[in-house]
């Protein structure tokens, strides 16, 4: 139990993150085909084959409803010694109920039905469920007006990039370039509403929980809203480009249009990234309920980014404090969030820094040289992060076997390492796909998505991740160095995508631009995280 | 021993994740009586945790822990305000912590603790 306690905390926010992310599917998929694909004649079958992809989503999103109220009430009577019939009157599970059994007609409606007056209906009430569980629903001020904001947001979300999602699939399932040409200008004039409600609503939101300009990078809160926003204007960049090409398509529509699906994808990539980052605010104070221990002063935010040479030197291992029992140092997690690090454990952790940037700086370094005439020798790049994993197994958890005296098996009862060793594992897959892709040996088409997608998904995983480490500010200083990292990963990621998709037999001549540019914009945001983790410090 | 982070590499690659992850936050602990380290009178005892949002005071939890280590539930009053926990106890001199488990009206679930001393 009390593990699950202490790694309860990123479940719940994962599980949110999964649930905005199929709410705004669900709701997306109603919106688009009532706005878009109806009135642009998309064949009947098309219509069946979307509302039954919205209906699956719509499901996925009632049972992850239900895991989350179970994982909760889980907690609660586990925790508590509270009983499930004292859970039912709690609000959560309540709103959560609600939510869950709209979504399961949702997909009842969607899935049997081809009316979508009904399944609007039902939208409306999983909205006003979803709302009920945000942070607005627990505010002491001004509660109406958060509420219909949140809303505002929600429904902005849906009707932008959920209906996005069926953009895609819908300009795959027809062959008619006429239809498609009248359901992506008919989406775009809806997704153009829907942004403007979407920044509205969130700018609405950003004064009363932010508070001012300064806590955009003085606190926690404000620093991931500063990354969503900076996501936010580059997936508008790639949508009004996508604005002016859906006006363009009546000329020459087949480039145009498989230009349009390439840069959706990577819109909607980056969109769900936007969604990690909306779930990890859920779980994030407030800026304007910060007390000052916790808010950094400018001075302070710009002494810690300016740069200075990274150190290699790390502190002996008998030089760490002594490992306490892995019992009694996850319960001291619970409550606390662990304790402080000292200078000789912040060394250490500075030292594991500098080296991971100096494996990515060369790993970009690698990608670009890889690109030069005669240089094949450098497409070998991928082996760096081989090294890197092993690096992270020794070194990372220096209380768990190899260096500690934690036994390999019976460390992994501890959360963290767990995660560490989850994800060394995962960086050693996706070097082993990348090498093959790379030079070639590895012939399934699908494996070349392997390192874009891991890699999108590692920044946005990043952004999901709140720090506790002792002292109120050093979690503010953590997302300062983080934050931007998560952001060239996402970048990076969806770089390489665009590289990767434009890079394909089907490709319409003329096309071969944007693969050279998405094909510089990867392996430079890996330089420019291998350089801010060289400048990472904690102290 | 202090948690270590990782080499933030893997955080770029799709493994970013090596952060000890715990999502602290919702609702804050604004201040509470007795405060963290403070000594207050005895034998009796109020607790008063104001929080910057609405909890559920049905579904929250304040548990003492006492010197020696063991752990005794605290029946929760009524809320004096919706974002409040209040409780109290009747308690003999010596060192005392306070561990809350709030559970917001949202859903969330916070965690924290109070050291305190009875004179």
């Amino acid at each position: 139990m009390i593990w699950f306690v202490r790694d309860f905390d990123l479940l719940s926010l994962l599980l949110r993150a999964l649930s905005f992310a199929l709410e705004a599917l669900a709701f997306g998929s109603v919106f688009f085909l009532l706005i878009a694909a109806r009135p642009a004649g998309l064949s009947g079958d098309a219509q069946a084959r979307l509302g039954r992809v919205g209906a699956w989503f719509a499901l996925a999103l009632a049972v992850t409803q239900v895991v989350l109220i179970g994982t909760t009430s889980a907690m609660l009577t586990g925790s508590s010694g509270m009983g499930m019939r004292d859970l039912f009157s709690a609000a959560y599970f309540i709103s959560g109920t609600i939510f869950a059994v709209a979504a399961v007609v949702l997909a009842l409606v969607l899935r049997w039905t081809k009316r979508l007056g009904p399944a609007l209906g039902v939208v409306f009430i999983a909205l006003g469920a979803s709302v009920s569980l945000s942070h607005a629903a627990s505010r002491m001020n001004h509660r109406p007006l958060l509420l219909i904001l949140t809303a505002g947001h929600h429904l902005g979300m849906a009707g932008w990039l959920g209906a996005l999602a069926f953009l895609v699939m819908g300009l795959r399932l027809t062959g008619d370039a006429e239809v498609a040409r009248r359901m992506a200008r008919r989406f775009s004039t809806m997704a153009v509403v829907s942004v403007a409600v979407l920044v509205l609503a969130g700018v609405g939101l950003s004064w009363f929980y932010a508070g001012s300009w300064q806590a955009l990078y003085e606190t926690s809160y404000g620093i991931l809203l500063s990354a969503k926003i900076v996501l936010t204007a580059l997936i508008l960049t790639l949508a009004s480009g996508n604005f002016l090409l859906i006006r363009r398509v009546k000329a020459n529509p087949a480039p145009l249009l498989f230009r349009l699906r390439r840069f959706s994808e990577a819109e909607l990539g980056l969109g769900l990234t936007v969604i990690l980052a909306a779930a990890s605010l859920t779980a994030q104070s407030p800026s304007v309920d910060e007390t000052p221990d916790d808010i950094l002063s400018g001075h302070q935010v710009v002494e810690r980014m300016e740069w200075r040479w990274p150190s290699f030197h790390t502190p002996a291992f008998s030089q760490l404090a002594p490992p306490t029992p892995l019992r009694v140092a996850v319960r001291e997690a619970t409550y606390t969030g662990g304790s402080a690090s000292d200078a000789q454990d912040r060394a250490w952790s500075e030292y594991n820094h500098h080296w991971a940037g100096l494996v990515v700086l060369a790993a970009g370094l690698l990608a670009l040289i890889s690109r030069l005439p005669g240089q094949r020798w450098a497409r070998h790049w991928p082996l760096l992060f081989l090294g890197l994993t092993v690096f992270i197994l020794v070194r990372a958890d220096p209380e768990c076997w190899p260096l500690g005296p934690r036994p390999f098996w019976a460390s992994f009862t501890a959360p963290d390492v767990l995660e560490h060793r989850l994800f060394a594992a995962l960086i050693a897959v996706f070097a082993v796909f990348e090498w093959g892709v790379q030079m070639g040996w590895l012939r399934w088409p699908r494996a070349r998505f392997v390192f874009p997608l891991l890699c999108a998904a590692g920044g946005a995983l990043l952004l999901t991740h709140t720090h506790a480490l002792g002292e109120g500010t050093d979690e503010v200083f953590a997302e300062l160095s983080h934050t931007p990292m998560a952001l060239l990963g996402a970048t990076a990621g969806w770089g390489r995508w665009l590289e990767l998709r434009f890079d394909t037999s089907g490709a319409p001549a003329g096309e071969s631009r944007f693969r050279r540019i998405a094909a510089w914009v990867w392996p430079v945001c890996l330089i420019l995280i291998g350089v801010l983790l060289l400048d990472y410090r904690e102290s | 021993m202090a948690k270590r982070r990782i080499p933030g590499a893997a955080c770029v690659l799709g493994t970013l994740l090596l952060l000890p992850a715990i999502a602290f936050a919702h609702a804050h602990l604004l201040s509470s009586t007795p405060a963290a380290n403070a000594t207050v009178h005895g034998p009796e005892v109020a607790f008063e945790l104001h929080y910057n949002s609405r909890v559920d005071g049905r579904h929250s939890v304040l548990t003492l822990v006492m010197s020696d280590g063991r752990t005794e539930p605290l029946g929760l009053d009524k809320q004096s305000s919706e974002a409040n926990l209040n409780a109290h106890v009747k308690l003999k001199p010596g060192s005392y912590t306070l561990r809350w488990q709030a559970l917001s009206t949202d859903g969330h679930i916070t965690r924290g603790e109070i050291p305190f001393s009875v004179r």
